[in-house]
């Protein structure tokens, strides 16, 4: 439904109905308790030395407001924000008592601003302009709400689509059908002209369809004289509803009557409540409690075949409008961590709703348990059909799928692609879940100076952390050495880095050097995988690519390089012109000679160490091309303390490189051939094309 | 005939069913929609295929004629909108240029305006078995061709296909007509607990099923030692990895959901799923498309990474959580609100008073609380009548007091019934407060 009649209201309320509505209160009876309390049996005797006391009686303005909050604390319960209703008291003059905005729609407010306008005035005959109050009603109804404003400025092609419907109720007490007739017409003449005067302005929106509903309040006793009756089509813009409605017992259900038509709600009775006896404990009995809700909530049940589900539905006492009993099931206590299918969720509320059965039922609630209900077939067995359940205040009804399902004996997952595979990272994607939690972002949060919503930025955070992320174990070295590569793994995956998160970024690669260098087994599991059968100094040396590779992916930031920078200085100084050449060749030849180093003397060892040190001098280090070692990262020597490079030669090893960087090759070197250099070469390109021209123009 | 794959016996039905002299697309309609709410329920999508030879009937139950009346129809009588998700395609076996088809067309082209979805196939050319061979080509390539697509997670990515596959949204909401389908790339956006979506209410669901390389589906031959070669296809496809099942494994493990995106607007979760204890799948529950659909999360596009709040909500241990949003406004039955609309309803808030009155002073906070919740009550219902009815009850209480009573409580009495009497010559919106007296010292 489009555009529903139902998002605005207009009470239009007879503020002159100081008539007596009949409804009477014994004051002399709450007295009577005290001298007869413990022995309820015995008749009551009353204090002879006491003055009867009067009873008090409602005026039927009294009787109009009690019943009109009551049809607002239903409808914003069920609908906060999206269904609106607005006031206007008629005496002598018009009162408007709220607006259509959203703080004006709450109980609060309403009572609020009944007890400012003081009970029914004493007008003069003749002195009150019911027309008046409908014609404010009306104006109130071309002002857009602003959900219609949006939409109407939202510049989109539906813009100019957004029908103006609403509902104005006069709440008064009609004499004769003459007079009906005349606020009839005299309403849908004024509803024409207003619409003339709304369609000439940019602020205002013509009604595009409006229903009258005339609710015509008499005092308890004797029937109205005026019958009730509908004009569904006055004219293309309007229909219009006289309703009568009593004081007294009658009142209420009437009115639920008239919400459940006007919101298209229904209703549902809870059975089978299990409560303690107010008087006595130890006992319980069953009770009923009654909510309402959309009747959208029923058609899974009922749309079905009438005769089905026939049996459902019954009338409560005194009330003409059906409902449907489901029964109460107790609750399991998992059930809220479950995820329950459901097709829909609507809002509750219990109609009558400080019974202590209703409270009891919605406390219940309140308090974060969920509650089934079942549904009895007309064959005879069961099924549980929706679900109470409360979320951050609200208490709805779910809607639970109860027919045949589509998905029946669905293939497991291990049955599909990939299936069969066992080593799936599932422990690491674990943390990536929940390190990418969504959380909702305060108003404040979201006016941020690029314009992305925090939904985006989620999506951007998951990118970042999925650069690099082999999904089985037999795909990586480097995340099968757990606590080894942390923090190093989840700085990384960050924005920014702090200086100090660089440096322990740093660690981690130093660490793992040193592992390397001491000749430390990787502690990974994967020896058992992938690892199997390869060498020590293989497995760093996948780690190293692999590593590079994961850097290489995460240069987010300045200091992001700086963890890169650290692992390529690293291991320049180590490499050596020999392992330049194929890789092959590389793997026998540190192999080779490392099984010589083993065979070596202490001595030998020292002098190996400084022709290998010396050989690395800066000079023939080339400058770090980071895409071409992606490709052919170089193996590396063993070093540290135990192969005696000590920590300067380290140090003055990093700050060569850096200068070799720093200084830029000659230009005239890096273009030569053959060790000879061009010179300009430009006068020659100038001497060409000009020939080049001459050539054309002859 | 109910449901069923079994070919043959459709053939069979089909050859049995006897030619009659009436065209009555509305009551086979109807028929069809019962089947299908008794089958299927009212959640489920469905295809419904109306087959016809172009004529919509004439005389006095034609469909023109229902039609007409289902304007100001009697919901129940017209079968049109279905009461489900349906797409009603109209197949005319008929010449094009028949003028019998000519005049149904506008016909046919109302019943699925009603229905809000659906299409009319009319063959391509004079009718021959190839033209309707082709046009019913058209209709299985339109309407029953699966899905395929692939799930992104960041860099992640697997190809998926949906099981039942996935079917455009056409719904009226209150504000708008929203009309959106399934996007080929089903995007990652976060990660939820399972316990704070608290069971959303999904418009449909699709089982999540990985394709190979090739895009192919693939199911693995159940695990039995004594099987040859023939498996061995599916086998390697079975050893390649796919996303999906570190996700579902992921999200299985950690007992929680992931938030993604299908569509313009239109969002979803996926989750690890257990039809029964051993075999347990990926699903995607698709939420009605909008931003704002499940109240208790908010705003979807509102979400963002926990990881980047000033405090992250969930706590370091996670033991907290943001969810579910608080609502602003507390609904009426966490209120405590006034209803008197209903007999009993002002008798025990008066009773509750004079509870509190006889148990005073030890009871005066109550006691001022509820006579001020009753007063505020009866000012906003211009029933002062009632005040002055509540101030007798409370005057006669008063002298009602034995001997043994505190003094205090005669002392409050008789200032709760002053005030009452006077609630028109001070600002109404005061309330009554508790009278200071010697005797509460010590409050």
């Amino acid at each position: 439904m489009t555009f529903p009649t139902s998002h605005k209201t207009v009470f239009v309320m007879d503020h002159s109905l100081t008539t007596s509505s009949g409804v009477k209160l014994e004051m002399d009876s709450f007295s009577k308790s005290r001298s007869s309390s413990g022995s309820n049996s015995q008749p009551l005797v009353q204090p002879m030395n006491l003055i009867p006391l009067l009873p008090v009686t409602k005026s039927l303005w009294t009787c109009a407001v009690e019943a009109i909050t009551e049809y607002c604390r239903i409808v914003w319960d069920i609908f906060p924000g999206t269904r609106l209703i607005r006031f206007i008291a008629v005496d002598k003059t018009t009162h408007k008592l709220s607006s259509w905005n959203l703080e004006d729609q709450s109980l609060t407010n309403l009572m609020n601003a009944f007890m400012m306008l003081g009970p029914a005035k004493n007008v003069g005959v003749g002195k009150l302009d019911l027309l008046k109050g409908l014609r404010a009603a009306i104006e109130a109804l071309t002002e857009p709400s602003a959900i219609q404003h949006e939409k109407r400025t939202s510049l989109t092609e539906n813009a100019t689509k957004v029908l103006n419907k609403g509902r104005i109720i006069l709440v008064t007490k009609v004499d004769c059908e003459e007079e009906v007739k005349t606020l009839k017409e005299k309403f849908h003449d004024t509803l024409l002209h207003l619409n003339k005067i709304a369609a000439s302005t940019d602020n205002l929106m013509a009604i595009n369809h409006c229903d009258l509903v005339l609710l015509n309040l008499w005092p308890e006793g004797p029937g109205c004289p005026i019958p009730r009756r509908s004009w569904p089509d006055v004219s293309t813009i309007m229909s219009c509803e006289l309703t009568n409605i009593q004081g007294g017992t009658a009142l209420a259900p009437k009115l639920c009557n008239l919400v459940l038509k006007h919101y298209d709600l229904a209703s549902t009775t809870v059975t089978g409540i299990p409560m303690k006896e107010e008087q006595n404990a130890s006992s319980s009995a069953n009770y009923d409690v009654e909510l309402f809700h959309p009747a959208a909530a029923h058609a899974a049940i009922l749309k079905g075949i009438p005769a089905e589900t026939a049996h459902l539905k019954t009338y409560r006492e005194g009330t003409d409008y059906e409902t449907v009993t489901l029964k109460w099931c107790t609750p399991r206590s998992n059930a809220s961590i479950e995820l329950q299918h459901c097709s829909s969720a609507y809002r509750i509320t219990s109609v009558d709703v400080n019974s202590r059965p209703s409270s009891c039922l919605t406390n219940f609630l309140l308090n974060g348990r969920w509650v089934m209900l079942e549904m009895p077939r007309k064959s005879g067995s069961k099924v549980i059909s929706h679900m109470l359940a409360c979320h951050g205040g609200d208490i709805y009804i779910h809607t639970m799928y109860t027919s045949r399902s589509i998905l029946e004996d669905p293939p497991s997952i291990s049955e599909g692609c990939g299936g069969r595979v066992t080593d799936y990272r599932i422990p690491d994607f674990g943390e990536l879940i929940k390190a990418n939690r969504l959380a909702p972002y305060p108003d404040s949060a979201l006016e941020s100076d690029d314009n992305t919503t925090p939904l985006e930025k989620s999506r951007e955070q998951l990118s970042r952390h999925t650069k690099y992320w082999p999904i089985t174990l037999s795909t990586t070295s480097l995340f099968t050495l757990g606590s080894q590569i942390e923090p190093l793994t989840t700085l990384m995956l960050k924005e920014t880095l702090t200086e100090a998160e660089v440096i322990e970024c740093k660690q981690v690669i130093l660490c793992l050097m040193s592992m390397e260098a001491r000749g430390d087994p990787l502690p990974s599991p994967m020896a058992g995988q992938r690892g199997k059968g390869m060498k020590r100094e293989d497995q760093y040396r996948v780690v190293w690519t692999e590593l590079e590779q994961y850097l290489q992916l995460h240069l987010h930031s300045a200091d992001h390089e700086k963890v890169l920078e650290c692992f390529m200085e690293c291991h320049n100084k180590v490499e050596t012109p020999e392992y330049k050449g194929d890789d092959k060749v590389d793997i026998d030849q540190a192999l080779k000679e490392l099984d010589d180093y083993n065979y070596m003397t202490e001595r030998e060892k020292a002098d190996f160490n400084l022709s290998s040190g010396t050989k690395h001098t800066p000079a023939e280090l080339p400058i770090p091309d980071s895409k071409r070692r992606r490709t052919a990262p170089p193996p590396l020597a063993p070093m540290g303390r135990s192969s005696g490079v000590s920590l300067l030669t380290l140090w003055e090893n990093k700050v060569a490189s850096e200068q070799s960087r720093r200084c830029l090759e000659f230009q005239g070197r890096l273009k030569a051939e053959d060790n000879v250099t061009k010179l300009y070469v430009s006068l020659q390109k100038d001497k060409d094309k000009d020939e080049g021209s001459r050539k054309k123009t002859t | 005939m109910p449901f069923t794959r079994d070919f043959e016996s459709i053939k069979t039905a089909l050859n049995l069913v006897e030619e009659c002299d009436k065209t009555s697309i509305d009551v086979g309609l109807v028929g069809a929609a019962q089947h299908i709410l008794e089958e299927w329920g009212n959640g489920t999508p469905c295809q419904i295929v109306l087959v016809t030879d172009g004529n919509a009937g004439t005389g006095q139950h034609s469909l023109q004629k229902s039609m007409m009346s289902s304007h100001s129809r009697g919901a129940s009588q017209f079968p049109l909108p279905f009461p489900f998700p349906a797409k009603l395609t109209i197949v005319c076996i008929a010449n094009p240029t028949e003028p019998c088809l000519q005049t149904s067309k506008p016909l046919y082209q109302r019943l699925i305006e009603l229905n809000g979805e659906g299409d009319i196939l009319v063959p391509d050319g004079s009718l021959s078995k190839k033209t309707v061979t082709e046009m019913f080509d058209q209709l299985i390539k339109n309407n029953f061709s699966s899905y395929s697509g692939t799930l992104h997670c960041g860099n992640l990515s697997a190809p998926v296909t949906l099981s039942p596959p996935p079917q455009p949204y056409c719904r009226h909401h209150d504000f708008e007509v929203m009309r959106v389908s399934v996007d080929s790339a089903i995007q990652v956006l976060g990660f939820l607990n399972t316990g704070d979506v608290s069971s959303p209410p999904a418009f449909s669901r699709h089982l999540v099923l990985p394709l190979s390389a090739k895009g192919d589906m693939v199911m693995l031959p159940k695990v039995d030692p004594g099987s040859d070669d023939e498996g061995g296809g599916g086998n390697d496809e079975g050893k390649i990895p796919s996303f999906c099942v570190l996700l579902h494994g992921g999200l299985k493990r950690e007992n929680m959901v992931a938030l993604c995106q299908v569509g313009e607007n239109w969002h979803g979760i996926l989750y690890s799923w257990a039809d029964n204890k051993k075999k347990s799948n990926l699903m995607l529950s698709l939420f009605v498309p909008g931003l704002d659909v499940i109240p208790w999360m908010g705003k979807l596009s509102y979400l963002g990474p926990a990881s980047q709040l000033p405090v992250n909500p969930y706590g370091p241990s996670d033991t907290s959580s943001p969810f579910p949003l608080k609502v602003h406004e507390k609904k009426s039955y966490a209120l405590n609100c006034v209803v008197w609309v209903r007999q009993g309803g002002l008798q025990s808030d008066i009773q509750k008073i004079l509870r509190h009155a006889r148990k005073l002073p030890d009871k005066i906070q109550s006691f001022y609380k509820e006579l001020n919740r009753v007063r505020r009550a009866a000012l906003s219902y211009g029933f002062g009548e009632l005040l002055e009815g509540l101030a007798n009850v409370l005057e006669r209480e008063c002298t009602l007091l034995p001997s043994t009573a505190h003094p205090d409580a005669a002392i409050q009495l008789q200032h709760a019934y002053e005030a009452l009497r006077n609630s028109d010559k001070k600002d109404i919106r005061q309330n009554i407060a508790p009278l200071k007296t010697t005797f509460s010292g010590n409050d």
